[in-house]
């Protein structure tokens, strides 16, 4: 029986290995490397910076049983790279060539984890919903999306939803809507969050310009 | 007032949409500059956070998406004009907005409810989407408008509106342009 193929694609401008997008969703494959898939990973941002990669990756999304889009959210969406990706997919498929959208086992799934800045999971929600579009448009099967927080995105209870969510997809079923548990509340993400900012800006030598507002002019109205 | 319209095309085939929402635009007195991203070189965002902790206020990538901020700040309207991709923006669209990121302080606040930073500046410009859709579809035009709308929490926009027009005949463009202006009439 041929192994069943589930691709990684990480949408984090930091790459495979130094990303929070990278680390989830090798967990993730873990998961399924352990119910008998086959795994690959692809960098989003390198894929789409030459017509070569770009083909590549195509391929190799042509042939994926299972796509696993694994990104931060940028503005409430994906990062610009992401979506320059989708298009071409969804391109060729209109294009004629549907066997680029769709997995060699006829429709491929898609599940999305996403991670934000913000400590409410929830904004992420929009982000959710565009996944969800572009596989109806392209003819994927949607297998829904695990989104998180600021502060989910650490310790063993991310690890263990993954890891339920990778049985569930083994087993060809959408994943189960979980939440991570919130490690800290959003007030203290925020007051930590601007304590960590002085001190990056600090170490950069720019500690009291923090708030400058470089652009700043008279409007012509 | 001046207005900084943003067209997400990847081609020319927003040149009809456009035209349309500059001429009611200069009705209601604004000055209007279209920046076609599709000519402007401006590189993916890096995550570095480099345009808040190193050079805060400006992108440590010195490309076209510097200029494109800077007229941002300084607009009264900032209008985004895309065919609705996947219910969201465009990649031509997207690529600027991600370089939008050193207009707003890193510093947390709550807002409505939720986390989202702090101004930079001291005014923001409202903000308009007017995406365009080959046919009208209302689960991809709900995307749009919410997509348009946490946006403007991000950047702290005074006012927003957003609406899609369908490119069959079916939309009376004129009216709607009209109609998104006036939403976010001071």
């Amino acid at each position: 029986m041929t192994q069943k193929k589930a691709l990684l694609l990480v949408g984090s401008p930091r790459g495979i290995e130094q990303s929070t997008s990278g680390r989830l969703g090798g967990r993730l494959l873990d998961a399924l490397k352990g119910r008998g898939f086959e795994t690959d990973k692809l960098h989003v941002h390198a894929a789409v910076r030459s017509p070569d990669a770009l083909a590549s990756a195509l391929a190799a999304v042509a042939a994926a049983d299972l796509v696993i889009l694994s990104l931060p959210l940028y503005v409430d969406s994906f990062p610009a790279p992401v979506i320059v990706f989708l298009e071409k997919v969804a391109e060729r498929r209109t294009g004629g060539m549907a066997d680029a959208a769709h997995g060699r086992a006829g429709r491929a799934g898609l599940f999305l984890l996403i991670q934000c800045g913000f400590p409410e999971s929830e904004q992420n929600a929009t982000a959710l919903a565009i996944a969800e579009r572009f596989a109806a448009e392209v003819g994927w099967r949607w297998l829904g999306g695990l989104a998180l927080g600021g502060v989910e995105t650490y310790g063993g209870s991310a690890h263990e939803v993954l890891d339920l969510i990778g049985k569930a997809l083994a087993e060809g079923r959408s994943a189960p809507d979980l939440a991570v548990k919130k490690a800290i509340p959003a007030w203290l993400y925020r007051v930590g969050g601007n304590i960590m900012w002085r001190r990056m800006a600090k170490k950069n030598g720019v500690a009291g310009k923090l708030r400058a507002r470089p652009y700043e002019g008279e409007s012509t109205g | 007032m001046n207005a900084l319209v943003l067209d997400g095309f990847r081609g020319e085939e927003g040149q009809g949409v456009l035209a349309v929402l500059t001429n009611a635009l200069a009705q209601s007195g604004y000055g209007t500059e279209v920046v076609a991203l599709r000519e402007k070189t401006i590189a993916p965002c890096l995550g570095c956070f480099g345009c808040w902790i190193k050079t805060p206020g400006e992108c440590v990538i010195d490309d076209d998406g510097r200029a494109v901020a800077r007229a941002a700040v300084r607009s009264d309207l900032l209008v985004y004009v895309t065919p609705v991709t996947f219910g969201g923006f465009s990649s031509e669209l997207k690529k600027a907005v991600d370089r939008f990121i050193p207009n707003i302080s890193p510093f947390f606040a709550r807002v409505q409810g939720e986390t989202h930073h702090q101004r930079r500046y001291r005014r923001c410009p409202s903000l308009i989407g007017l995406g365009t859709l080959p046919q009208p579809n209302r689960e991809a035009e709900a995307i749009f408008k919410t997509l348009v709308e946490h946006n403007a929490l991000n950047w702290r926009s005074p006012r927003t509106a957003a609406a899609v027009v369908a490119l069959d005949g079916t939309s009376d463009v004129a009216a709607i342009a009209r109609g998104l202006i006036e939403a976010v009439a001071r």
